[in-house]
This record gives structure tokens, C-alpha cells and sequence, in this order.
């Protein structure tokens, strides 16, 4: 067992499970979307990508490119949220939070397809 | 003898050579990423801690009602906080417990910081990285030239010689050598075209294909390096790779010459060889050597001095090396005596060596050097060679001196020795290599030249400078095809075309072009030094010597139909189109007239 596959693993599962949590729910339903779970999701994609640097594989360059998507979707959804809360005159509503859901929900599409990834590696991994 | 510059060739044939498309060289941007991935993360896990923290510490607002700070205050102080910028506590002051924790977190993201940036700023410094960049910006100057190029392995004095020679005759040249300071030296070097340059191992074919073995536009492999071994690898290399490029090695030793020899056919020059072979030729026709010498000189050289070797007496050679012996078997051939002073006694018991330290007074004594009419120095050293130099010619100041020069800092003291005749081993490739690659007809001139006699060679001597003065113009090859010389077709094609028509000068035609045609090949046949008489028909191929501007004049005649109907037939033709047609007379026979030169 390697220390490296267990983080590895741990980091990229648990940005998918935590951007679930706060995808699910009514999507215009300010109360169903907790702000902190959306801010762990932030940090800990972020950290899966950084993980994710400076391998040159196929797949690892798929990798890195699913991890890219998904921090550029959850950083796009916080954005709105904090235009939402800050700037906007109409504050958090249903509208502005169907938007900041959406996102989260692009990015864990990508999130999704970063765990199958990790699947298939594990999968095809021939321990001699 | 594969000419390397013909600019036309086949569009299929400009294509990549790939020797390894797998094996590239490691991007700089996936070292760095690699390197910053724990900065990175200890930055990020620093930054969610503090801003989780300042979110859920309880705070009050201006009231003094219980209020907590949202991400996005806490996020925007963290940001100004953790790079010290710093502008106050927002939106409200804080509490004690939000102050507790704002210092800790201060703390914290400043160390965070500054390990990233250091690390970042390590890596640029690092070595390997910096190799890894300058490999990459290498490869890519040279895979973007577009015209064609020679690749220099080895780039010591004899290849800053002939770069210089090159770069004078606005050619392309990318250089691998194994050391730091001469490929830094490119930048310093005022050299008119930017020349790439790699510091790298040339026995690696990696090396060779990053510096553009497999580039379409390479147009030849020059291994100079001053290791033989080397140098024979990187002939090997170009022979598998690219068996139709044109490779020229240097080497001073026949066993590799003949290692060499064994792949395909790459040029060797031997620098002691040759200069025995030039030795012999001063022996036997001294305008010859001056005439091959300064043509092989490059742009702007200076007509050499002619020394006449004395042709019947003895000769005395110092040091026997590899040098020496291909020295006084050359002079041996000639019919020359030659005795040898030796150090070593290896050469058993020949009588006419001499064997003892060449600059103990009795040593040369023994050689009975006041009766000797030329002295070698050859060995290689130049201190010891000057000393002998200065020791012989107290004992017989009228001898032919001839000495080795190994340095080149010593030059301007075998300058002020005045020795009769100097071998540069960097200098006799330099100029050797230099005659074969940058003018495609000046090689067969050179080698040819020798057999027409020393009397035609002072004659062609006395053409040139009466032609272009004491420094040598340029030289350049013509082919007098529809392509380069589309106004002369049809007067060619009618025969009698004569070298001195084609020679007149644009402005006014009782006048010679500044030219000096010095040979005309047609097939395979050749004429050396055509005079004005000479026939030329289509397809020849003609090498002129001569100045810019007469170049340029010649080029008008050849092109353009108005220029070429004036210095031709020494008719007035309109350029332009319309004034050709309301202009149109009946066609004259086109026999060209007759008048001589003013």
C-alpha cells in the first residue's frame, strides 16, 4: 500500500462526494445549499489539482484537465455566490441560487468522470 | 562532391527526419509543476484553515450585535492579510477571540508565502532547470529556421573560423560543443545572423537531432571537434541518419580517417596532410599555392605574400611527431634530403636522424645546419618552436623557415619572426572546409588549378587584381538556365554567345564588367580561367569572381530583356510593356556585333 495512492485517492474522491452534498437538493433553495460545504469543495479541489501536477501520462493528463473543469465551474459558482450575497440589490434568491447550483453541478459532472478515471487506473493496475 | 547549397530542392524532400519523435527533451513547465506541488498545497490548506476559522469565530458589528463574518470578508482579508498589505480590520473591528486568531493565521499564511515564492525562485536557479529551458529554446530556434544551415560540432578555434567566414558570406551555421564558455561566446560574437548554440555531448545523436540533423533545410555536418573520437562518432551519426547530407571531418589520425572512410563518404581533411600537400605544391609552383591560398582565404583576404622554398638542398626538421613524418615524407617525395632532430631515440638507427634536444647549441651543430637550406619547427609547442626558430637562423640566417603555430595567441609572434611559411592545423581546415562548401565550383577550381601551371597562375592572379583590386570580392556561381538567366535564352540559343559579350557593362557597352570568369563547367567537363572568346551554351554553369556591384550588374543582363538586348546587340529596348508593342519592329536577325572593348 502506497501513502501517495491513498491521498491521491482521498483527496480526488472526497472533492466529488463534498460537491455533491452541496449540489443535492432544490435547486433554488438557499437552506438546502450549505456555504461551507461549497467553500470545502473549493479547497479541496483546489488541493486534488495540485495533486495532480507533473504527471505525464495519458491519463494523468486527463486528469489534470477534469480536476482544471471542475475548479474553474466551482470557482465560477462562487463568484456568483459572493455577487449574489455582496453586490446584488436582490440578495440570495431562487434565481441566484439556481445559478450557483448549476455550476456546482458542471463541476461535479467533471468531478465524476475524475473518479471513473481513478477507477479505471486502479482497475488496469497489474501488481506483478 | 555533393553540392550542399543548391537552394531548389524538391518540395517532397523538405521534410523532418525524426531519429526519436518519443525521446523530447523535459518541459520546463511540468519540472516546475512538479516542484510546486507541496508549496502549493501547504499554501492552500493555510488559506482554507484562516478563512474557515475567521468565518465561524463569533464577531459583532458596530452595534454590538453578535455577528459572524461571511467567506467573502473573510476571504478579502486573508487575501490582503497573508500578503502583507494589510488594510485594517473590515468590515467591523474585531472581537478579542477574531484578533487571537487573525494572528495565528497571520503568521501562518506569511511562512506559507514565503515557501512558495522561495521555492519558485530555487527552482529558476536550478541548474537543471535552466539546462532543461535553454535545451528547449535551442530546439526550437533551430526547428524554425528556414533556409538552409551547416551544423558545427565542435566549435574551437577552427570553428569560430570558419563561422566568421560563413556568417561573412550571410550563411546559417547552429554549433554543438561540449563547453560552456564557447557556446556563451556566440552571444558576444558579432556575428550578423543569430547562430543557435548547445552546449552538449555531439557523440549523442539526441544532441545532433536537437541541433537539426533530421531538419529538412541542414545542408551539411561539420564535425571539427579536437577529439578524433568524437569526431568519427558524429560522421557515423550523420552517415546513418542522413546519408545524402555532406559530411567534412577533421582528423589527424589516418587510422580514423580510415574508420571514417568506412561510412558512406564523408570528407576528411588531415590539417598535416594538407599542409605537406601545400608544401609541395609552394615547392613546384609558388603562384599556384599563392592563387590556392588566397582563394581558399574567404571574403576580403588579402593577397598572400609568395614565399619560394628553396627546390633543391637540405632541410632540417625539428620534431618528429605525426607531424613530422608526413612533413619529410612529403619533402622526401619531392626529392629534397631531410635530417631530423629527434628527442626520442625510437628512430633507431637511421643516419639521417639526428637524435638530442633541438635547442642545445650541439645538438644542431650535428645536423650541419649552415649548410642546410629550410628549417622546420615542428613541434607542438609553440615556446620551443620560436626558440628554435631564433636558434637556427643565428647559425644560417638564410634559411627557409617553416614552423608549426599550435596556439593562437602566439600569432603575432611568429608574425614578428617572420617565418617563410606557417602552419595554423586550424586555419589549413578552416580554409580547406571554407573551399568546399561555400561557393559549389570553387572546389574543383582549386583542385584542378594545380595541373595548368604556375605561369597560368600568375596570369589569373594578375586578372583578378587587376579585376578587383588587392582584396579578394566575392565569388559566386551562375547557371545559365531559363531559370537564373531567363533574358539570355534565345542568345544562346542561337550559338556564338561569347563570355565577352555577356560581360559588357550595362551602363555603357564598349565597357568590361569588373569580372573575372574563372571557370565554366558544361556536363562534367571543365574550363579553367575561360578567356573572353569562350562559347557558353545553356545549361553551363559559370564561377565568377568579382565585386558586389558587378554581381548585380550581371544579374540585370541576365534577367531583365531591356538590359540584355542593349548589352547583347547593343540595342535600345523599351521596359515597359506598352511602349514594347507600339514600339515593335520587324524582327532583325539577332547577330550579335562585334566591337571590342574601349
Amino acid at each position: 500500500m502506497s501513502l501517495e495512492k491513498v491521498v491521491f485517492g482521498f483527496f480526488v474522491l472526497l472533492a466529488a462526494t463534498l460537491n455533491f452534498g452541496f449540489f443535492i437538493g432544490d435547486i433554488d433553495d438557499p437552506l438546502l445549499h450549505n456555504e461551507y460545504e461549497l467553500f470545502a469543495a473549493v479547497v479541496v479541489n483546489l488541493i486534488a489539482t495540485v495533486l495532480k501536477f507533473g504527471d505525464r501520462t495519458q491519463i494523468g493528463a486527463v486528469h489534470l484537465a477534469t480536476s482544471l473543469v471542475a475548479d474553474l465551474q466551482l470557482i465560477a459558482a462562487t463568484l456568483a455566490w459572493a455577487y449574489a450575497t455582496q453586490i446584488s440589490s436582490h440578495g440570495l434568491d431562487g434565481e441566484a441560487m439556481a445559478s450557483v447550483v448549476s455550476l456546482s453541478g458542471g463541476a461535479l459532472a467533471a468531478n465524476v468522470v475524475s473518479v471513473v478515471l481513478l477507477v479505471i487506473e486502479t482497475v488496469s493496475f497489474q501488481r506483478r | 562532391m555533393p553540392r550542399p547549397n543548391d537552394a531548389a530542392r524538391p518540395r517532397q524532400a523538405r521534410r523532418w527526419t525524426r531519429i526519436a519523435a518519443a525521446m523530447q527533451g523535459s518541459a520546463p513547465i511540468f519540472l516546475i509543476l512538479r516542484r510546486m506541488r507541496a508549496p502549493l498545497i501547504v499554501l492552500i490548506t493555510i488559506f482554507a484553515i484562516s478563512v474557515l476559522g475567521l468565518t465561524l469565530i463569533p464577531g459583532q458589528d458596530a452595534a454590538g450585535q453578535p455577528r459572524r463574518m461571511g467567506f467573502f470578508d473573510a476571504f478579502y482579508f486573508m487575501s490582503y492579510t497573508a500578503t502583507t498589505i494589510g488594510y485594517g480590520e473590515i468590515p467591523h473591528p474585531f472581537t478579542d477571540a477574531q484578533r487571537l486568531w487573525v494572528m495565528a493565521s497571520i503568521y501562518l499564511t506569511v511562512v506559507g508565502w514565503a515557501y512558495a515564492i522561495g521555492s519558485l525562485l530555487t527552482l529558476l536557479q536550478d541548474r537543471a532547470f535552466r539546462q532543461a529551458l535553454a535545451l528547449q529554446r535551442f530546439t526550437r530556434t533551430v526547428a524554425r529556421l528556414r533556409e538552409p544551415f551547416l551544423l558545427l560540432a565542435g566549435y574551437g578555434q577552427t570553428g569560430q573560423l570558419l563561422g566568421r567566414m560563413f556568417d561573412a558570406l550571410g550563411r546559417r551555421f547552429v554549433v554543438i560543443d561540449t563547453s560552456g564558455e564557447r557556446v556563451d561566446a556566440l552571444d558576444i560574437d558579432s556575428y550578423h545572423a543569430d547562430v543557435p548554440g548547445l552546449v552538449g555531448d555531439a557523440r549523442n545523436p539526441h544532441t545532433l537531432d536537437n541541433a537539426g540533423l533530421g531538419h529538412p533545410y541542414c545542408a551539411g555536418v561539420l564535425a571539427l571537434t579536437d577529439d578524433d573520437e568524437v569526431n568519427l562518432a558524429v560522421t557515423m551519426a550523420a552517415a546513418l541518419m542522413r546519408p545524402e547530407l555532406p559530411v567534412i571531418a577533421r582528423t589527424i589520425s589516418p587510422a580514423i580517417q580510415y574508420r571514417m572512410a568506412a561510412f558512406g563518404s564523408p570528407t576528411v581533411v588531415n590539417p598535416f596532410d594538407r599542409y605537406g600537400d601545400h608544401l609541395r605544391l609552394a615547392l613546384r609552383a609558388p603562384s599556384s599555392y599563392q592563387l590556392m591560398v588566397w582563394l581558399e582565404s574567404g571574403l576580403g583576404a588579402e593577397l598572400p605574400q609568395r614565399g619560394i622554398p628553396p627546390r633543391a638542398g637540405r632541410w632540417v626538421m625539428c620534431g618528429y611527431g605525426r607531424f613530422g613524418r608526413e612533413l619529410t615524407e612529403d619533402l622526401r617525395a619531392e626529392g629534397l634530403e631531410v635530417t631530423v632532430i629527434e628527442l626520442a631515440t625510437a628512430a633507431g638507427a637511421d643516419p639521417s636522424i639526428v637524435v638530442g634536444d633541438g635547442s642545445e647549441p650541439g645538438v644542431m651543430a650535428r645536423a650541419d645546419l649552415d649548410q642546410a637550406v629550410g628549417f622546420v619547427a615542428g613541434t607542438d609547442n609553440d615556446t620551443t618552436n620560436l626558440s628554435l626558430i631564433a636558434a637556427a637562423r643565428r647559425i644560417n640566417p638564410n634559411l627557409f623557415v617553416a614552423s608549426r603555430q599550435n596556439r593562437p595567441e602566439t600569432a603575432p609572434l611568429f608574425a614578428a619572426m617572420r617565418v617563410d611559411s606557417l602552419l595554423v592545423p586550424t586555419e589549413v581546415v578552416a580554409h580547406e572546409i571554407y573551399a568546399q562548401l561555400s561557393t559549389p565550383l570553387l572546389w574543383r577550381f582549386l583542385r584542378e588549378m594545380p595541373g595548368l601551371g604556375d605561369a597560368w597562375a600568375e596570369q589569373v592572379i594578375a586578372r583578378l587584381r587587376t579585376h578587383c583590386g588587392q582584396r579578394l570580392q566575392r565569388l559566386w556561381k551562375t547557371t545559365l538556365n531559363g531559370q537564373e538567366a531567363p533574358a539570355l535564352t534565345r542568345w544562346l540559343e542561337a550559338g556564338g554567345a561569347t563570355l565577352g559579350d555577356l560581360l559588357r557593362h550595362p551602363e555603357d557597352r564598349d565597357r568590361r564588367l569588373d569580372v573575372v570568369p574563372l571557370l565554366v563547367l558544361r556536363g562534367t567537363a571543365a574550363t579553367l580561367g575561360p578567356d573572353d572568346d569562350c562559347v557558353l551554351a545553356a545549361g553551363d554553369q559559370v564561377l565568377f569572381a568579382g565585386q558586389s556591384w558587378a554581381r548585380r550588374a550581371l544579374l540585370d543582363t541576365m534577367q531583365v530583356d531591356s538590359v540584355s538586348e542593349y548589352v547583347l546587340f547593343g540595342r535600345y529596348v523599351p521596359s515597359s510593356w506598352i511602349w514594347q508593342r507600339l514600339t515593335r519592329r520587324p524582327a532583325r536577325p539577332r547577330v550579335p556585333t562585334t566591337r571590342t572593348y574601349r
